[in-house]
This record gives C-alpha cells, structure tokens and sequence, in this order.
C-alpha cells in the first residue's frame, strides 16, 4: 500500500513536470501610465504594478510613476508594495490610471492563538511569538522543535546530533527546574500532549510531522502561560495544525529529496603513527611502572606483529584504514507530503499524508516515517459549529548512538578503531580491535552498527472533537474532548560476537513496550462585549479533567545459538532475563478563567487565573492557585503619536504571573516499597523493602514571572522591532533532597530549592529594500538569558550528568579539575609530592593540601551558551527568493568527554590525532601526558582541558527557491508551483574541534555540551518541489 | 432563532449535566499505585515476612563485584598496603592505596550507603513481623535472621567508620532520628551482640546449605565480634577472648564444617555453603551472576572469554614472596596465578607479570561461559580456626587444642606444622598464617584494625600500624584506623563530626 501511493506520488510529479514545459507566449498592445501615491497623496517608489494573471509588469519610479505595456485595455493590475494592502485595478481601457494605496494594518491586525481562544495581535498583553507554515517551510525539518530553531526570540532549540530525526532539546528563557522537566507544554488544536521522556533522548514532539503546522505560538510570558496554570512554567507551544479548504478542492504535494555528507573530520591517527606511539609507550613502561617491567608485564609490540591477517613479513601493517569514512555514508532522505482538502466557509475537509525515508550519515542508521491526518470542521447549524482531526503517525528508527553496555557505540569505534585493520578480511569475516593482542577489543564501527540493533517503533494517535455552540452574539461554549496515545517499542539485540556489548551475554535480545495513554476533556465560555465605544470585554471560564497513564513491560532474553533470532523469538535465548513491568497513572481536575478588557483601544487589561487539583499531591495539598495579571498601552494610539509619520506602531506592555510545573513522578507523597531479589538454594528469590521515602506535605513548584516588553513599528512597519525583559523566579523548586543514609533512604523529594532567570529578547525585521522586483528583508534575533540556583538543601551541591548544581551559579556548570599542562623535569620534585613524574599531567592543587583529589574540583565551564540568536535574510527577485539563514551561539563550552579513551590513553585503540603532540624530554611544554602503556598508571578526569569553546557561527541554511507565475501555473492548471535547492549547515565557524559545538549525548538534562561519541551532523544539500491544484 | 437558542439550552444543558457529573467526582483525583505496596498496605500475611527479610539480604551483595572504577570491597584490600592495581582509572582504589584517601571515596559511601540500607529492611522486618500473624517458630527464625543480618551490618559500619549513628527501629520523615548522632562504639557493639545472641536463640538451623543465615553463621560471627571487642579500639581483653574462643569452639566442636582439602573448592560452585564455607553472598550464573571475575585478571592480556580485563586488583609480588618456602597456597593456581593461556588459543600462555588472585577466580566463566556463580565467602571455616587459635592463646598461652586449629590450616599448605612456641610466638605466628590464609578476602584491614599490628613483608614481623611503611613508599598513619565518614553524609547530617585526619 505504502509503494502503491509512492508511486501514485510519482505520477502526479512526473504528470506535472511534462505540463511545465508547455509554457505559453504573450503579446504587444497598448500602454498605461499613472501614479502610484499613499493616502497622503505622496507618490511611493518601487511599487510593483503588474498585469493580473501574467509576469508582464514594472516598478514606480522614484516620484512613484509608472508605465507598461498592456496587450489590450480589459486587463487588470495588480499593485502592490509592502505595508500597504495588494489593490487589483481593472484598466477598463484608461490610458492613466493613478492609484492610492492603503495602509495594510494586516500585520497588527494578525490573529495569534493564545490557550482557550485567539486574540488580535495587536490586543496582546503577553510575550507570544508566531511562526506560520510559510516560514517553516523556508527550512523543511524532520521536527517541530528543529523547524523552530532561531525563528523565536527566547527559545533556545538545541539540535544535538546529527542522527536521523535529530535530538533536539527545546528550552523557553532558561531552565526552571532542577528535578522535573524543563520542556515546554506541547498544545496541539487544544489537545495536551503527553509530557513524558521517550526512548533515548525523545520527547512525543518528535513524532509530530512537521508538514502538518499551520501555524506555531510559542508563549513565554506569565500572562500568556497562566491560563495553562501547573503546567505552564516552560512556557507553552501551540500547534494549530492545517485543515480543510474554504474555497473549493485543492490538492497539494510537497516535497524533497536530499543529501548529507560529513561536514568535518576528527584528525585521527594513521597506521604508522598508531604503531609508533605503541612502540615508544612501551619503552616508557619502565619510567612509569618500573616493578611491573621488572616483572616482564610489558612485551614490546614489534613481537606481537606477526598476524599475517594484518601485518606482513616484516611487521608493517597491510591496511590504514579511515574509519570515518568506512563509517559514513552520503545520507539520502525523501520526503513526500500529500494533502487533498475541500469545502466552503461553512464545511470543510483535509485529508493529509506524509512520507519521510531519512538514512543516517552513519551507516546502518536510518529514519522512516508514515504520516495520515484527517480533519473536519462544520457549521451545522447557525448556532452550532463540530469539527475534528484524528492523526496517525508511524515511524520506524534504527539509531546507533544510544550507549549500552560496555560504553561501546558505533561512533566511539570510529574513533578508536585502529587503522591497521580492515572492514571485513577476505573470508568476509569482521575484523575487530581484538585481532592485535593487548588491545581493548571492541568491534570496528561497521560491525558494531551492523550487528548492535536498537529500533524504535513509535506509533501516536492524536485526536479531538469540538463542538462550538453560539448561545448569542459574542456568547459561546466549546467542548473538546482529545486524546493522545504513544505506543513505542524498543527492540534491541546485541550480537554473539560483539565485544564488551553482547559477547559476556552469548547474544543479548530485548523487546521494551512503553504506551503512555491520555485524555482530556474540557469545556469553556468565552463572551465577547464591545460594551461602548470606548470599552469592550472578553471574558472566558472553564474546566477541564485530564487523565493520563502509562505502562511499560520489558522482556530480555540472553544466550542465543544463532544471530538469526534477534529480538524476534525470545523464546530462542537460553538465558531469560527477569522480567520488568510498571505503571503509573495521575488526574488533573482545572478550572481557568480569564478577562480581556479593552479601553479605548488604547489601554489593555489581561487577568488570568487556573486552579489546578492533582492526584500526585496528598489531600492539603492537591490544589493549587495560578494567577496572572498583564498591562499594555498601545502608545501609537494616542494622538501625540498618531501623528508623527514615522511611528506605525508602538506597545509597552508588563505582566506578572505564577505558573506551576506539574510534572514530577506520581506517588511521591506515599511511602512506597520496592523489589529486591537474592539468591537462595539457587534460585532467584524476591523481597520487598524500603523504597520511598514519603513526604505528604509535597506541592508543585511555582514560577513567578516579570515581562516588560516593547513592540515598535516605524515606516508603516517595513522596520519592526520587538524587546522583552523578564525575571523567572521558581520557588518550592522540586529537589531529589538528600537525607542522611543512615535512615536508610539516599533521598526524598522536597520543595526546597529555588532558582532564577533573567534574560532579554530582542527581534527586528527590516525591509531593506522594496523596489519593484526586489525585495531584501533581515530578520534578527538574540536571546540572553542568565540563569542561577539560588538555594538548595543545605547548600548542598547536586551533581548531575557531569555538571554541578550549586548555588550562585548557573545550572548546566561543567565540573572538574584544573589542568595546567604536564609537570616538567625540572619540577620533577614538586611532582613527586604528588606522586608523579615529569611527563605525567600537572592538575591544580586548588586547596593546596598536597594532594590531588575530589576537593580540587571546580567549576570549569558551561554548556548552555550566554547568548544566542539567528540572522536570517530573505532576497527576492521577480520569482526568485534566496534565503540566508545564519545562527550564532555564544559563551557556551563543549565537555569533549570522548577525550578520556581517544586523548587521555594511547596503545589500546586508536587515538585523536593530538596525542602527537605529547610530552618528551623535548617537547615539555604541552598538554598531553607522555605515552605509556595503560597498566603503567595514567590520569584521566573531567577537566579544564576537556572544555571546549564552543562559541559559534553557522551557516544553518541557505535556500534559493523560484516560485512560478501565476500566468504559468494557470495555464498549468495549477495554483501553486515552486522548485527550490538548499544547501543545510552550510559553513560552520568554531575554535572547538570535535564534530560540531552544538551537541550532547547525554540524557541528563543539565548536560547541554556534554560530548560522549557523539553523532555528528551532515551538510545537507537539498531539491525540493511544492505544487498546487 | 427562538428554536435555535431553545436547542442550544438543551445542549448546555446536556453538557452542564456531564460537567457537573465530572466535578463531582472526588475519585478523579485519587491514583493507586499498582505496581508497588506502600508501607500502609504490607505486612498482613506470612509471605511479606518472609519477603522483607529477603530484602535485608540484597545489600550484602552491594560491595562485591567489579567493572571499570573498581568496587567497594576494594577498599579494604588496598588499605593493607598489600595489593596492586593496573585500573589507572580506578581512581577510589588509587587514592587508598596510596594513602591520600578523603571523604569524598565512593568505595566508603557504598559501604556506607548499603550497610545502612539494609540496616533499615531489618529495623522494619524487626519492628513489623510481630505485628503478623503466622507460625511462631517460623516468626522467631525469621526474626533472628534480620537480627544476624542488622549485626552484621554494623559490625562492619563500627570497624570501618568507627562511631556511627544506631538506628534500630524505622524511621521516616518526621523522626527525630531522621537526623540522628553518633553512637558510641560500645553502644553499637552491644546492640551487635544483644542481636547475635537473640539470633543465636531463634532456633535457626545449625547449617543452611540454601545461602540462608545459619546458627553456625551466627556463632562464627559472634566469635569474631569477641575478638575484635577484645582488641582496639574496646580493648575489653582476656574475658571477651575467653567469650571469642569459646563460640569458635563452638562452631569448631558441633563437627559441622571441615576445611577443604583442595584450594580449589575455595572457588568451586560445586562447594558453596558447605563443608569449609559458613556464610556466603549468593550469586547464580546466568540468574545473578557475580561480577568480580573481569576485575581479578590482568588488563588486556587476552586469557578470558570475558571481553573486559580490567586488572582492577592483584598481589603485591612481596606479599606472596613472604608466605614460607614451599607453602602449597603460593604454588600456581592455588592462591595465585602468574600465567594463563590465550583465548585466541589455549595452547599458548602468556606471562601476566604479577600474581593474580587465583581464590577468587572461575575457571569457567573465563573459559566458556563468562557468566560466573562464585560466591563471595563472608565467613569460611578457615577464620574460625584461626580466631580459636588466637584466642585460646591470649587467654592460655599456646594449647594443644590451639595448636590443632592453627596445624589444620598449615597441613593443607603442606607446611611444617607448630610446636614449641612462646605465647608471643604462637601469637605472631597465627597472624601470619591469617595474613596468608585469607588473603585479600576482606580480613586482613579488620585484623590490622584491630591489632594495630601491620605485617612487615620483607622481614616477615608485625609491627606497630602507626608508622608502619607499605613496601611501595606510603606510611600509616593513626588516621588510617578508620575510613573517612562519606562526604555527603557529613554534609546531610550536621550532628555527625568527621574521624580525625580527614
């Protein structure tokens, strides 16, 4: 079925590309001329005139006249010129015809989602960013929080691996909680979507196809977050997706075919250097290890060369293989989208599919997507208006990144590999690291990715119902009922033979199921009064009960005979693993209202407030109050304003608000008990003890946030410009508290902590120029947020992943020792205070105590940047447009922890390249330690060599599109036809060296930087075609 | 219109009455958890007696094992001074070993952390089975298992860390105890016999061969609770010698156990709690494999099935150079081992440049099916000889029967036996045979502890532990007697002070 419709697909593509070239001519005829001016009669230049339905048209000169050649005087022209509304003008056979324009007040009349309704944009009291399809479209993304990325002041979209479908992590001004999640609330048509962490770094946005989006709000402030109350704190993205059409039946395909390569290499050793830095680490083992190389622990490795597989005659290595080429591969994606919609004002309809095949730049690593949608909307009666969309996605991946067992992965081998082994030998064998004796024997990286299985199979439902009823004017009730259903599977194998993975295991097969099931139903008022003149209302009152729960079960089997069963028939594996299987299900009962009041049009007024009822909370604590209250002056209303030419638009506006984060694990205020298993006689034997220390006083945290903002708009909006400044303070932060283990509990959770964010967004859009047939438009935008704990328990440092959390600094610090190169051989007897000899690496002794240990760590570094933004400039000729997308991220660090095996230990597995550079009697002034066999004693922690800058520079996309006329497209029988080439992470400026600055492999949440063999990102070079009919 | 506002009453109104149907529901908000108990719905049948006794089991195995940054029992084996490592990232073992430890060790926050978790499973099984109705007898062994097993916990949390805190009923967060202060050693050690000797009469059977506590189990533990109150820092001398040799003679007089005739039922599945063995942490291949086995072979020399060698830990050369000429325990592949053939092919071995231990190695699992059953010994037959033999000898001067206990021992080494010492002779004599026997099996800190003896390995005598010099450089010093209070624990409990030195 899935092939049928490709190839149905084709032929639509193919059908169309054959009606292009039959491309029409045009005449000679008569001529028109006039004058193009504003409502103020001044003539404006670079006005577009065209002949309605052709590609025959002018410019305004620079006193705004204009002349063209017509074919005859029945036609008609189209005028248009940004910030002044598009006029068509029959000719009716003038020979002048003189034209004002209007203002187009469109862009402050813009409708903006906001929770439970929508709001002119221009009646905003809140900080609200959209984003629309068409700008989403510029940049076509696997996913929501990619396609996002630098279009919204405030949001920091990280996209940290290159992997199929990406790994991005989303943050709204900073991260708010220390112990539940940082993301934001997804609200997709209304629907809630389930807030749960998916497999290996996944969030349920991601299996979102991106090409249903009509339209994107993401809220930010407390003014527009408040009315989703406890779960609000993140800030919220709103999710309007596309449906039926209104005038008549439309068809539409999309899509595009691209090509990723590898856009930088990691210098890694060669055979030759390989062999030699083995050959001289062992002639070091006496310096290091002088009881061991008495004891005959070390053997020269030019004895053991003798492998005829991998060495000749003499000992020189038959192959210098590049892993990371063998690894790689030119990564083809496609992507077709198809939708068919139809109707009228009152009834309309959509039917939407989406096809995504994405491989990995790594081989074996692969993305497939299916994606159906169907939406209604209906006014059945005058009174009465249903609507619905139910969406399916299916999608298939096979990653390679997760670590598992062993630390080893597919991209750790292909940077430690080592080069003097080949793919497969001759016999079709692979080869692996064990093939050299003394070597830590993991797998090269093709084996590992071919026979290291981890799929993922994700299937999600979304729907929803609503019904509008009109009681009167300006008075209506909607009810939406909507679920959201995920099932994922995960299916694992490890091969028989793959070391340090599986091969302890004989072979090791898992299946996990995980179904996180909600629903949601909600009923509100909204009553719409223009009271006077002078004074009109809003009011909006609601509830609304969510149910949500989760199971999950876990099957593993161990100890197969035949790599043929995989994760397919566990029954095959002699070895069972126990079994695991959990659930966990919560309530939530609302209730949310929210007044508008308008004075004047000048003076704004939100308030808002939700009560939220939870069951995680004990009985004192279940409910909780979230208001929030909003304040704007439309200052270019007022007359002392109106009247300065230059100023089209001009907003203060201030809130201030609560919001709650909702999302910590259920049960916490019971005092649970847990598993434990003991053998006894043999067999596996179960116990149940302590698990959970209760405390029934828990409550949500609380995040109390200030915004100031300012919107400008000068030269009827060709120069807009908008500032916000806000404060997050989350109080009763949710922290995994330590207790004393003597009590036999590690922790309990506790609303002890608190946190801070400040930070300020600016955005300015500028038309450059707007002459005629060309237009050149900047989009800049940059974000600072600063973020800092203010109190944890006791003052007590959290570690996280690899950061610290500690007050007074910033979530997300690296932690870890100083490091200040290697010691000397004149400072051989300041090294032997230390125990070390020159040539081995000299750590800061930060509290002087003569010892290097744990209390010598600091602060080292940070991965969540200071700043960040992107500049993005769109160029458009006649029907040429070129988009130049760029994105900046500064003051952020890179914890290169792939240092540790591929810098810090040399003579086991290949190396990064940097390691020639290490200590010798000549060469002291350098990082990295002498060379010694690994047995022979060697340092190796997180520290201030392992950060990386990681301010940098990219080239995110570059895109040049041609839009065909609508003279050719009609003839086409089409409405829309486009074509367009990109080229994506075009260019890359960063002083760091590894893959790519904007990583982490971590799932830790604080762990933005952290670099652990981490998947690097393609170039992408992309085609792409859009058609309508 | 009048009929369309009429038919959007009657909808409200329909949807009024599924909006208050809703709301008036309290349930809504209420969530079981169905996949654990809580402490408010347990403890009403037999089962979930004997299931939290189960639980207090669990933490014995938390401090064995091995992987990448070593493993918790490491601990005791490098404070001796006596063992090497080639795990350059195991940097716990590293900072032991060369006496520069501090607080922040995660091998004490195990030991620590484990001992106090299943301290809390016995505080609760100890405070919660009385409450059940079910066979008394069954009650009352049951409850002597968590007894033994809270002792044992402490027995070791009291060596190691000196004065600690003493929980012995649950507590939760609005305890006072939550936050609780030191006990005095001589409050924990009461608590640590008043629970062996309410064991001890609990009716357990004298041996278990299913891995369970044993009467057996808790005379042997008793006898060494004597002998180390008898020493440092107790220093309660010749009556709680008396009390230590008698509970050995006890264990040694009921016939039940005998010592292996080979080493290699040391480390034998076939062997397990039996015979020599007394109390052992239970593993199961396959089921709950022990993970030690990587840890105890050299690092990357290719001998095992295993894909990881880490050579986390092995023999100081001068240690095993100091066992008599031709005792059997030094031979190859006894106590230790210094080759091994090649996985890539049996038929070559390799030299491994140091002695390996070989008492805690499975044959097996490294060449077939890298899934290792062994056991880890917490008490074998071996010590209770050997704590008799001490004993006896502080109370008495050498005996025969002291004699005996000690001679057993050296006829399996097929070393020359005892006789004709001083008291002093005798009492160096069967330190060193303890040193030598249970080698590298969690012992030899405790003895040292205790003592305040080191063992001089190149001139083969004891010596004051303070100031004694290990062979590779580093010097005890007094704060070495105890291990470091755990950071953490320090800082999440203001009432505790850190041991000195630290």
């Amino acid at each position: 079925m899935k092939n049928y419709l490709i190839q149905k697909m084709r032929y639509i593509l193919i059908l169309h590309l054959i009606l292009i070239s039959a491309v029409g001519a045009r005449g000679q005829g008569t001529s028109v001329a006039g004058k193009v001016t504003d409502e103020k009669g001044t003539g404006l230049p670079g006005v577009t005139v065209l002949l309605k339905g052709t590609t025959n048209g002018t410019a305004t000169d620079a006193t705004g006249n204009y002349s063209l050649n017509v074919p005859d005087g029945n036609g008609t022209l189209t005028v248009s010129y940004i910030g002044f509304k598009t006029q068509d003008v029959p000719i009716e056979n003038r020979s002048s015809v003189n034209i004002t324009l209007a203002t187009d007040t469109k862009a402050l009349e813009e409708v903006v989602v906001v929770g439970y309704g929508t709001q002119k944009k221009s009646d905003l009291t809140g900080a609200v960013t959209s984003v629309k399809s068409e700008e989403l479209q510029e940049r076509p993304a696997a996913s929501l929080t990619q396609a996002l990325a630098g279009r919204v002041p405030g949001a920091n979209v990280s996209v940290n691996s290159g992997r199929p479908g990406g790994r991005a992590n989303i943050r709204i001004r900073g991260n708010t909680s220390v112990s539940v999640t940082n993301n934001p609330l997804y609200v997709i048509d209304g629907v809630i979507l389930n807030v749960t962490d998916l497999a290996n770094g996944s969030t349920p946005i991601d299996y979102l196809n991106p090409n249903d989006i009509a339209s994107i709000e993401v809220l930010k402030d407390a003014s527009a977050t408040a009315i989703y109350g406890a779960r609000g704190a993140n800030g919220v993205i709103l999710v309007t997706t596309k449906r039926g059409s209104q005038d008549g039946g439309q068809v539409n395909y999309d899509t595009y075919v691209s090509v990723g390569t590898l856009a930088r290499k990691i210098d890694l050793l060669n055979s030759e250097e390989f062999l030699h830095v083995e050959e001289v680490a062992y002639e070091n083992a006496e310096k290091y290890d002088p009881e061991g190389w008495a004891a005959g622990k070390y053997v020269d490795p030019r004895t053991k060369r003798t492998n005829p597989l991998l060495f000749d005659a003499n000992g020189n290595p038959l192959y210098d293989t590049d892993w990371q080429e063998e690894a790689t591969q030119n990564a083809i994606t496609q992507s077709h989208q198809l939708s068919f919609t139809g109707g009228n004002a009152k009834d309309s309809y959509g039917a939407y599919l989406g096809y995504r095949n994405e491989d990995g730049l790594i081989r074996e690593s692969w993305l497939k997507r299916y994606s159906g949608r169907f939406v209604f909307d209906s006014e059945i009666k005058s009174w009465l208006k249903v609507g619905g969309t139910l969406s399916y996605n299916d999608q298939n991946e096979k990653q390679i990144d997760p670590l598992g067992a062993g630390g080893i992965t597919t991209m750790r081998q292909v940077l430690e590999a080592l080069p003097i082994i080949p793919v497969k030998y001759e016999d079709g064998s692979w080869a692996g690291n064990e093939d050299y004796p003394g070597m830590e024997g993991g797998g090269n990286p093709v084996n590992v990715a071919t026979d290291r299985l981890y799929l993922l199979r994700t299937q999600t439902m979304l729907g929803n119902l609503y019904s509008s009823i009109r009681f009167a004017e300006g008075l209506e009730l909607r009810t939406t009922l909507g679920t959201n259903i995920i099932n994922q599977r995960i299916d694992y194998y490890g091969g028989r033979t793959l070391n340090y993975i599986s091969r302890n295991q004989g072979g090791d097969a898992s299946v996990e199921n995980q179904r996180h099931n909600s629903w949601q139903f909600e009923n509100y008022l909204t009553y719409n009064k223009k009271i006077s003149d002078d004074h009109s209302f809003t009011g909006l009152l609601g509830l609304s009960w969510q149910h949500v729960d989760r199971f999950s079960a876990l099957a593993r089997a161990q100890r197969f005979q035949d790599d043929y069963f995989q994760f397919n028939n566990l029954g095959a594996g002699a070895n069972p693993v126990a079994p695991a299987s959990g659930t966990s299900a919560y309530g939530l009962n609302s209730y949310f209202g929210r007044i508008n009041y308008n004075l004047k049009e000048k003076y704004l007024l939100t308030l808002t407030g939700r009560a939220d009822g939870s069951s995680k909370f004990g009985s004192e604590n279940r409910y909780a109050f979230f208001p929030s209250a909003a304040l704007a002056w439309r200052m270019s209303e007022e007359d002392f304003i109106k009247n300065i030419p230059v100023i089209s638009n001009l907003k203060v506006r201030t809130s201030y608000g609560v919001t709650g984060n909702s999302e910590i694990t259920a049960y916490q205020a019971l005092a649970g008990l847990g598993n434990y298993s003991v053998i006894f006689d043999g067999a596996r034997t179960i116990g149940v003890g302590i698990s959970r220390l209760a405390n029934p006083d828990l409550r949500w945290e609380k995040t109390h946030q200030v915004d100031a903002g300012l919107e400008i708009g000068l030269f009827n909006n060709r120069v807009s410009m908008e500032v916000d400044v806000y404060r997050k303070l989350t109080t009763d932060m949710l922290l995994s508290a330590p207790v004393p283990s003597s009590s036999g509990y590690t922790t309990v959770t506790r609303n002890v902590g608190s946190m801070e964010n400040q930070g300020v967004e600016f955005a300015l859009n500028t038309v450059n120029i707007a002459s005629g047939d060309f237009t050149w438009s900047t989009n800049f935008n940059i974000s600072v947020n600063k973020n800092k704990v203010k109190s944890l328990t006791g003052g007590a440092d959290i570690f996280s992943g690899s950061t610290v959390i500690r007050e007074g600094e910033p979530v997300g610090s690296f932690f870890g020792y100083v490091h200040l190169g290697t010691w000397s051989t004149d400072e051989a007897d300041e090294a032997a205070k230390y125990l070390r000899l020159p040539g081995d690496i000299k750590y800061k002794d930060v509290n002087n105590d003569g010892q290097i240990n744990d209390r010598d760590r600091v602060i080292i570094g940070k991965g969540i940047p200071d700043g960040f933004g992107s500049l993005i400039n769109t160029f458009n000729y006649k029907n040429f447009d070129l988009t130049f997308d760029m994105q900046f991220m500064y003051g952020n660090d890179v914890l290169f922890r792939s240092m540790h095996s591929a810098e810090d230990r040399q003579g086991i597995a290949n190396s990064f390249a940097t390691v020639l550079n290490a200590w010798t009697p000549e060469n002291q002034n350098t990082s990295i330690a002498q060379w010694r066999p690994i047995p022979a004693g060697y340092d190796t922690f997180n520290d201030s060599h392992r950060v990386k800058d990681a301010d940098f520079i990219r080239g995110r996309n570059l895109l040049l599109g041609y839009t065909f006329s609508p003279g050719i497209t009609e003839k086409l029988h089409l409405n829309r036809l486009r074509l367009y080439a990109s080229m994506q992470n075009f260019f890359l400026l960063t002083a760091y060296e590894g893959y790519d600055p904007e990583v982490s492999t971590s799932g830790s949440p604080f762990d933005q930087g952290v670099a652990l063999y981490d998947y690097p990102k393609p170039r992408v070079f992309m085609v792409g075609l859009n058609v309508g009919f | 219109m009048k009929i369309t506002i009429k038919k959007g009453i009657s909808h409200a109104l329909v949807l009024g009455a599924l909006v208050l149907a809703g709301s008036g529901c309290d349930d809504f908000l209420v969530e079981p958890d169905r996949s654990n108990f809580t402490l408010e719905n347990y403890f009403t049948k037999p089962e979930h007696a004997e299931s939290v006794v189960n639980s207090i089991y669990e933490n014995l195995r938390s401090t064995t094992g091995g992987g990448f940054g070593g493993a918790p029992w490491m601990m005791l084996e490098f404070a001796t001074g006596l063992a090497n490592t080639d795990l350059g990232q195991a940097q716990n073992s590293i900072n032991i070993r060369n006496l520069v430890n501090n607080s922040d060790n995660d091998y004490g926050s195990a030991y620590w952390t484990s001992s106090y978790r299943g301290i809390a499973n016995a505080n609760l099984a100890i405070a919660k089975i009385p409450e059940i109705t079910m066979n008394e007898s069954r009650k009352m062994q049951l409850l002597g298992e968590a007894r033994f097993l809270r002792a044992y916990y402490y027995y070791n949390l009291v060596r190691i860390f000196g004065e600690v805190p003493l929980l012995t009923e649950p507590v939760d967060l609005n305890s006072p105890e939550l936050y609780p202060s030191e006990a005095s050693v001589e409050e924990i050690y009461n608590v640590i016999v008043e629970d062996l000797t309410t064991a001890e009469a609990s009716g357990l059977p004298f041996t278990d061969e299913t891995g369970r506590v044993s009467l057996g189990a808790v005379k042997s533990l008793l006898s060494s609770v004597y002998l180390t109150m008898a020493g440092y820092p107790l220093q309660k001398g010749a009556d709680y010698y008396q009390k230590a040799a008698d509970k050995a003679a006890e264990v040694i007089e009921s016939g039940e156990y005998e010592l292996f005739t080979s080493y290699d039922d040391l480390h034998s599945e076939a062997k397990e709690n039996i015979e020599e063995n007394i109390l052992m942490v239970q593993f199961e291949p396959f089921i709950m494999p022990s993970n030690w086995q990587t840890s105890i072979i050299p690092y990357n020399k290719g001998i095992s099935e295993y894909s990881d060698e880490t050579g986390a830990i092995y023999a100081n050369t001068d240690f095993v150079e100091s066992y008599e000429p031709g005792d059997k325990r030094t031979k190859e592949k006894e106590f230790y081992y210094t080759e091994y053939s090649l996985s890539s092919d049996r038929t070559k071995t390799v030299n491994l440049g140091g002695h390996f231990i070989y008492k805690h190695f499975d044959p097996l699992a490294h060449l077939q099916t890298t899934s290792s059953g062994l056991n880890w010994t917490l008490m074998r037959y071996a010590e209770v000889l050997l704590i008799y033999a001490e004993a006896m000898n502080e109370v008495s001067g050498p005996t025969p029967e002291a004699y005996e206990a000690v001679n057993k021992i050296r006829r399996r080494a097929e070393l020359p036996e005892l006789g004709g010492l001083s008291q002093q002779q005798f009492r160096e004599a069967v330190w060193r045979e303890k040193w030598h026997e249970l080698s590298y099996e969690n012992k030899t800190w405790f003895d040292m502890a205790r003592l305040r003896k080191a063992y001089n390995v190149t001139t083969g005598n004891f010596e004051d532990f303070v100031g004694h010099q290990f062979s590779y450089g580093p010097t005890l010093q007094e704060r070495e007697l105890l291990f470091p209070i755990p950071t953490a624990e320090i800082r999440n409990n203001d009432k505790l002070t850190q041991n000195p030195g630290y």
